[in-house]
């Protein structure tokens, strides 16, 4: 116990001291914790309310969403908002919500965003009272293996929490859906009906058969990806009933039916895209379980937009330069956003900034990811030109090669400081898309302001 | 027309590596790709097939690969000692050893090498990359090689068909320079992902050893970056 307090004391200490020089979002108070007393997670105070988000993606989004929604709602909310969803910043966010004495006299609720790798030995000191898993997915080989493997470290997790937690859970994902079966968990389920999305089918598949005997998986309707209402030919795998269902979504308008116990109400969407409306809808079944109001949950939403550092807007000449994160080596991620990229009907250009800055430390980056992603979905007649810039260039242009794309459409060079210099401004487009790896936010900036420059010079 | 048997894409694609066999078929239109479902009778056991391609899969479809491959293994034996071209990439090469350790469990595995692997699944995955030489009959051939895995294979591989001799990064465990398995035509490395668009000069061997023209789709843009990312691997490793 005596070391828990010494943890405790000295990563305050450290966290007053960062924050008197502004780093108050530093984790590593949390990490000093954790390495004096490496149980600090189980002993420290825990507030009324703890929530926990992890998935291959949308994890960010819908943790925000949850915790700008719980703060609404007068709770103070400690939140690792700037990406720590290690034990390191799970230690930080519980430290916060706890006095020098150990008191939980400082927030009211805890929502952790968490990676989905090392779920199992954290969460199962930290018991959080809820579960909220988005979906599991290919991801980063390197860093996450396959999704049958990160679907053991969920479980894991959940069998370690037993029927302390409530699971929620993505009904149209075969994988995640799984979870959470024979541990005792409460599970509640949210889907969404066919919402005509007819999303291009994948070159390689998160799953592929049957998680229970093998047989060949089919789908209803897909809404992308892997997610949809799916069936097994030979056992009885299906897509869960789910609590909280989505009978209609209108991405235009914005709007999104969910049927609750037989009674429907109309909650808004925070952008146009069918996994902002599935982060939504995940969001509002966690927040639902919890308690809260429909008509309050329909009215913040309204109030919501996507996180300004995934995706950035500025105009010249009537032409619309983006930024938009599109997480490289997460295949599901950047799959997904090229299909965006075709389907957004608009006439533009596509960046591609996407080497990896993990990669950094390797000798060369692996090129394992650009043959398990869907660089067809980019031979689109309205993506007039593709440009790539970086020292993977060489890999780019032939994985677009063979994925059909006119050369003449590929500009590629190696020195990223040329990037603006490839831009075909002549091509009749209206936006121009530079699609960054979330971990390069400033580059991507960057590369799209000096081609906003460039253009500035040339039209 | 020579054909390709790609086994089990269904299990075996996680990380892109069907695209080695697309992109070889893609090459030459003499060769036809057969793509073979776990759930049905692989080609190669009624018929002589060119070359059978197996690449890598979860721990959980390794172990159901084994097992459906097992009563096939006299067969997949007398292919491979009349010089049937086999490639299997990523943790597939330990389908052919002798047992695979999973902690307490011991998964015996075809035993058509050799070799045992243990899994340390516990344990942080192990990633790298590697330079390797193929003394190929016409000259040797520099391998590149991308490994992410939680198994490693052990034996006495100074005295074993080995395919590479690695130059930088490690072979079937962090102890040996020695990786992969070539014996006849009977090639597998623990690299992952699409080996042969890595690989575009033994993507011409493999064309040649069908007797095929062994030109490339995309020759310049593959050799291109090909002799790019050795270049970087190499400088990169040198100075760090």
């Amino acid at each position: 116990m005596l070391r828990f307090y010494i943890a405790l004391w000295a990563a305050k200490l450290f966290y007053f001291i960062n924050k008197l020089i502004g780093r108050a979002r530093d984790d590593r108070p949390g990490l000093l914790a954790f390495k004096i007393c490496p149980d600090f997670l189980a002993r420290i105070g825990k507030p009324k309310l703890m929530i926990t988000i992890t998935g291959t993606n949308g994890k960010t989004t819908t943790s925000a969403l949850i915790n700008s929604y719980l703060k609404e709602q007068g709770l103070r909310v400690s939140f690792n908002d700037w990406g720590a969803n290690l034990h390191a910043g799970y230690c930080l966010n519980l430290m916060r919500c706890v006095n020098i004495f150990n008191k939980v006299t400082k927030m009211d609720a805890s929502v952790l965003e968490a990676d989905e790798k090392t779920l199992a030995h954290t969460m199962g000191m930290i018991k959080p009272h809820y579960v909220l898993v988005t979906n599991i997915s290919k991801d980063s080989l390197r860093r996450n293996g396959h999704p049958e493997y990160i679907f053991d470290c969920v479980e894991k997790c959940f069998e370690k929490l037993g029927a302390d937690t409530t699971a929620i859970l993505n009904a149209n994902d075969p994988i995640s859906s799984e979870l959470a079966r024979n541990t005792g968990a409460k599970r509640v389920f949210y889907g969404m009906d066919d919402i005509g999305s007819n999303p291009f089918e994948n070159m390689v598949k998160d799953i592929a058969v049957c998680p229970r005997c093998g047989g060949e998986l089919k789908y209803n309707y897909r809404q992308y990806r892997h997610i949809g209402d799916y069936y097994c030919a030979d056992c009885d795998f299906k897509t869960k009933d789910a609590k909280f269902y989505a009978t209609k979504v209108d991405l235009k308008a914005r709007t999104m039916d969910i049927l609750e116990d037989g009674e429907t109400t109309t909650y808004p969407l925070i952008s146009e895209t069918i996994f902002n409306a599935f982060n939504v809808l995940s969001a509002a079944a966690a927040l639902r379980t919890m308690g809260y109001e429909k008509a309050s949950l329909a009215e913040f939403f309204e109030r919501q937009k996507v996180t300004e550092i995934r995706e950035t807007c500025v105009k010249y000449k009537g032409k619309e330069f983006h930024t938009y994160g599109a997480k490289s080596q997460n295949v599901s991620a950047a799959s997904t956003v090229f299909e965006y990229m075709a389907k957004e009907k608009s006439d533009k250009i596509v960046v591609l900034c996407m080497d990896e800055v993990q990669d950094k430390n390797h000798p060369t980056e692996t090129l394992t990811w650009l043959y398990e992603t869907d660089f067809e979905f980019l031979n689109s007649p309205n993506i007039k030109q593709i440009v790539v810039a970086g020292h993977m260039y060489l890999n780019h242009r032939l994985r677009l090669m063979l994925a059909g794309v006119d050369p003449n459409k590929i500009a590629a060079c190696e020195d990223e400081s040329k990037v603006a210099d490839l831009v075909d401004f002549s091509q009749d487009f209206e936006k121009l898309y530079v699609l960054f790896e979330i971990d390069y936010v400033t580059k991507g900036r960057n590369w799209r302001d000096a081609i906003v420059e460039k253009a500035k010079e040339v039209m | 027309m020579k054909v390709v048997e790609n086994l089990f894409p269904e299990l075996c694609n996680i990380y892109g590596e069907s695209y080695s066999v697309e992109y070889l078929s893609r090459c030459n239109g003499d060769i036809k790709l057969v793509q073979t479902n776990h759930k049905d009778v692989p080609a190669f056991v009624t018929e002589d097939v060119d070359m059978v391609y197996l690449g890598c899969s979860s721990e959980r479809k390794q172990e159901q690969i084994i097992e459906i491959l097992k009563p096939y293994k006299a067969r997949i034996k007398e292919l491979i000692d009349k010089g049937t071209i086999f490639l299997a990439t990523g943790n597939a090469i330990e389908v052919f050893g002798k047992s695979i350790k999973d902690e307490d469990r011991v998964i015996e595995a075809l035993g058509l090498f050799e070799f045992d692997s243990v899994r340390y699944m516990e344990a942080e995955r192990h990633n790298s990359q590697y330079v390797g030489s193929f003394k190929a009959d016409n000259g040797p051939i520099t391998m590149l090689g991308h490994r992410s895995q939680f198994s490693f294979a052990y034996g006495d591989f100074e005295n074993f068909p080995h395919w590479l001799d690695i130059e930088i990064g490690i072979g079937m465990n962090k102890e040996t320079k020695r990786e992969g398995i070539h014996y006849n035509n009977f090639f597998a490395t623990y690299s992952l992902g699409p080996c042969l668009i890595m690989n575009p000069l033994f993507a011409k061997y493999l064309l040649r050893l069908m007797d095929i023209d062994d030109s490339l789709l995309f020759e310049n843009e593959i050799m291109e970056a090909y002799e790019y990312r050795k270049h970087e691997l190499r400088e990169n490793l040198a100075n760090s």
